[in-house]
């Protein structure tokens, strides 16, 4: 009979406490479909927040999920998500059967992958070498380090600084189409480039 | 000669402890200035630095920023990216990465200020290895775009 009021009365005192604290998730800034999940834990209780502009605030020491227009979650956050950084690129090419020569086509996009470096103020490039599953791991693990090696050179060539480029072998180990030992497939023949 | 040499030797020494020192001090490099406007800083141990485009971030490091229009924006090694707003501070309290398998784990500290985040490997290989803690909460990440604010 009593705890009707007492609840209305401690709501009532936390919503007239000042906001110490907002949570809210984003649309997906990184093109991924569907929204990022955060999980607002406070001693025993969890606010899941698994949609944009879905929010949590603290007041009085205590969060709960609330309401929150999207507009002002901009004012809010509008500094820092201004200051943003270009998100980092991910791109792949192709590589010659056993070689360390880029395909034809592969030639051509290079020159993107080149472009999306010059476009950041500071940048660090990330290349992964990987072959198909033809011939012996160590055959292979060598191939991997060549092609990411050629990359780096031709990178450097063109004006990139060496010391922001890392490279790295995979060999046949992790294929992007999966096959069988022994087996030619073009799209395993690849470099990954990351650029951030 | 002789003892020139040892001099030498003795100064090559101290320089190659020099140099290995301050990675000691400061832990692991993980991640890159990105963005920096107004009144920018990493507080690294005792030493509170400009924050400058280019420069590397350390575990353990602090971000701090100033007056409105103080922004730091970086990306860590797993590629997650990390921008603040003004009158912020936040810490960098541990980061761990293996860039063969993503797997790793990651813990800010946002003391105060606002903080936007997009996620990268280490939530994509392992949803929730990313944590937030702010004064009252801990956030539990699973991606990736989000922010928070400590009024």
């Amino acid at each position: 009979m009593y705890r009707l009021p007492l609840l209305v009365a401690a709501l009532l005192a936390l919503t007239g406490c000042p906001r110490q604290e907002l949570y809210v998730v984003l649309p997906n800034a990184d093109g991924r479909p569907g929204a990022g999940q955060i999980t607002v834990m406070e001693g025993t209780t969890a606010t899941v927040l698994n949609q944009p502009f879905a929010a949590a605030e603290a007041r009085g020491g205590q969060s709960t999920g609330v309401p929150l227009d999207p507009t002002e979650a901009r004012i809010v956050f509008n500094q820092a998500v201004a200051a943003r950084p270009i998100l980092p690129a991910h791109l792949r090419l192709y590589f010659v059967l056993g070689s360390d020569q880029l395909t034809p086509e592969s030639t051509a996009a290079y020159r993107a992958v080149f472009d999306d470096i010059k476009r950041r103020p500071a940048y660090e490039v990330e290349v992964i070498g990987h072959t198909d599953t033809l011939g012996d791991v160590s055959y292979n693990q060598q191939l991997s380090l060549n092609r990411a090696a050629m990359i780096r050179a031709s990178l450097t060539r063109d004006g990139v600084d060496p010391n922001a480029i890392s490279i790295a072998g995979r060999g046949k180990l992790d294929l992007l189409v999966p096959t069988g030992d022994q087996v030619p497939e073009p799209q395993n023949r690849r470099v990954e480039i990351t650029v951030r | 000669m002789r003892g020139f040499g040892s001099t030498g030797l003795l100064g090559l020494a101290l320089i190659v402890i020099a140099a290995a020192a301050p990675a000691l001090a400061q832990g692991q490099r993980i991640g890159q200035i990105k963005t920096a406007t107004g009144q920018a800083f990493v507080v690294r141990g005792d030493a509170r630095l400009p924050a400058k485009i280019g420069d590397p971030v350390y575990e353990r490091d602090v971000l701090e920023t100033g007056a409105p229009g103080s922004t730091i924006g970086l990306t860590f090694t797993d590629n997650t990216v990390f921008s603040t707003g003004p009158e912020t501070q936040v810490a960098l309290s541990q980061f761990r990465f293996d860039s063969s398998n993503f797997k790793g784990e990651m813990l800010a500290d946002v003391k105060k200020g606002s903080l936007s985040i997009v996620s990268g490997d280490i939530t994509r290989a392992t949803p929730g290895a990313m944590k937030i803690k702010t004064p009252t909460a801990i956030l539990g990440v699973s991606g990736t775009t989000f922010a928070v604010k400590v009024y």
